[in-house]
């Protein structure tokens, strides 16, 4: 019997103190290392009228204790968003932790950029910078509990709701994807007809270049009498 | 708790899944993280696979407390398990992403390179000791699933064989089993309002809400996949439509350039000999 109680009790406390250990480090999220004027992009391939959400958190690198410090006050990031067409939807500067969002208006690729505004080379010297990034696109940016509080809805509500939206969106990106497939098959289409009118174009530009040549050398030996 | 594998990833083994029995829905939610929602209703019960989560909302709800104060103004930032992204990686250069992971969780990685001449890139994994796991050399797309250790996992793709072409590459991480993360991101009950009764067709109805949510999941993801695998044939064709236009100017220019040269140049032959006769 004391096996059985204190079993399931230690493992939720290696848990708990595993979790509380990672939540310490704050360590579950993708991130990756910058320069100081380094600027990384990232695209997302997005339909129209969704909303995308992006966090990031920043560490800077202490060269003395030779760790990553759990927050750099002080250190801001340059983020710029452009849209399909290259003009620039977002630009702006947050903290060491921010959130940015934005909605798309036309459908494409769009390119989100970080880079730090550090301009005291002091803050730097270690050269690295560590950023934890998550991109949420879509439903997935939905901030349910919020939803759940603003509407007043039952747990069925939220997510018959949740479920809506999942539809919503993957019905959106379908629409988008005829959309491309659409313009890839004229891209092919056009393609093919460029091959074969500069096939058959070439071909009759090479008889009547040779045509000419004849034509022209002979009326010059001609004149020249030599033929 | 099986670690379990997410059968429609890839467009080869698509195949139409049941209509869920009990154990098979609870092992979709295990994965999507939704099952806070049955233990509401059986909270003595452990149904199969579920025997080890009866001693959960302790420690969540005391964890749910936690995060604010430990990490001051991290709040808000709870990422999510499944995450892809699109970047420019240009000639000559490598770059590298961390994914911190717990013990027994499953990680898997697929890539594909969208544009760029030759379609190529070097992967390189390597566990949180330094251990490669997995080394690919010009490969245009792949797939790897680790089980995984306490840590961070580094992956990296390296463009440094090339020295002019930047590539595009797609890369997408699926984590499951990560634990009790999961749980506390989808564990919306703290704040709804309005109480359900404890019915068991309610039950049910909620069993298939969760079942169609993990499918949709599904669906997303491999629109997700069929996203990339369309962009990268579409760059396919653009950069061939370019290269059509390209040499067919090219080619016109150089043929009329060459007829010209060789007419001029058998004239001035002649001409030469002509004046060296008077």
């Amino acid at each position: 019997m004391a096996g059985v109680g204190a079993g399931p009790l230690r493992a939720m406390g290696r848990q708990a103190l595993l979790l509380l250990a990672l939540c310490a480090t704050g360590a579950w999220g993708l991130y990756f290392h910058i320069g100081e004027t380094e600027k990384r992009c990232f695209i997302e391939e997005i339909p129209d009228e969704t909303m995308v959400i992006g966090n990031y958190r920043t560490q800077m690198w202490d060269k003395q204790k030779e760790v990553f410090l759990p927050s750099t006050p002080g250190l801001g990031m340059h983020v710029e968003v452009k849209d399909p067409d290259g003009k620039v939807v977002l630009s702006r500067q947050y903290g060491s932790e921010g959130r940015f969002t934005f909605t798309s208006h036309t459908p494409g690729d769009h390119q989100i950029c970080l880079h730090s505004n550090s301009t005291r080379m002091a803050l730097f010297a270690g050269g690295k910078l560590r950023v934890h990034l998550d991109i949420q696109v879509g439903e997935h940016a939905n901030n349910y509990p919020e939803i759940a509080a603003k509407d007043k809805l039952t747990e069925l509500q939220l997510r018959a709701r949740q479920l809506l939206d999942q539809v919503e969106q993957i019905q959106k990106e379908q629409d988008y994807q005829r959309y491309r497939e659409e313009r890839f098959r004229l891209t092919s289409e056009s393609t093919n007809q460029r091959v074969l009118w500069w096939s058959i174009a070439q071909t009759v530009i090479l008889i009547l270049t040779g045509i000419w040549q004849m034509r022209h050398l002979k009326s010059f030996f001609e004149a020249k009498k030599l033929v | 708790m099986s670690v379990c594998r997410r059968r429609g990833r890839h467009l080869e083994f698509l195949q139409t899944p049941d209509f869920p029995v009990n154990h098979e829905a609870s092992r979709e939610e295990t994965r999507s993280g939704d099952n806070s929602t049955s233990r509401l209703f059986q909270p003595g019960i452990s149904p199969a696979g579920m025997g080890d989560k009866i001693w959960l909302p302790f420690p969540v709800l005391l964890l749910a407390a936690l995060p604010p104060v430990l990490l001051p103004g991290a709040a808000g930032f709870t990422p999510s398990l499944d995450s892809d992204f699109t970047f420019t990686l240009p000639a000559g250069q490598k770059e590298c992403f961390y994914q911190p992971m717990p013990l027994k969780a499953s990680l898997e990685i697929e890539y594909q390179v969208l544009d760029g001449a030759g379609l190529d890139i070097d992967f390189h994994l390597a566990s949180p000791e330094g251990k490669t796991l997995v080394f690919e050399q010009r490969k245009s797309d792949g797939v790897h699933t680790v089980e995984t250790e306490v840590g961070d996992y580094m992956f990296c793709f390296d463009n440094t064989f090339s020295t002019i072409s930047e590539k595009v590459i797609f890369f997408e991480l699926i984590l499951d089993n990560m634990g009790e993360q999961a749980q506390e991101q989808e564990d919306w009950k703290k704040y709804i309002t309005g109480t359900d009764m404890l019915d068991m067709k309610l039950e049910d109805i909620l069993e298939s809400i969760n079942s169609i949510k993990s499918r949709l999941s599904k669906s997303g993801h491999i629109q997700t996949l069929l996203r990339a695998f369309e962009a990268r044939d579409r760059n396919i064709q653009e950069s061939n439509f370019d290269r059509v236009n390209f040499w067919s100017m090219v080619n016109l220019v150089v043929m009329v350039v060459v007829s010209a040269i060789q007419v001029y140049m058998l004239k001035s032959l002649f001409e030469d000999k002509r004046k060296s006769r008077t």
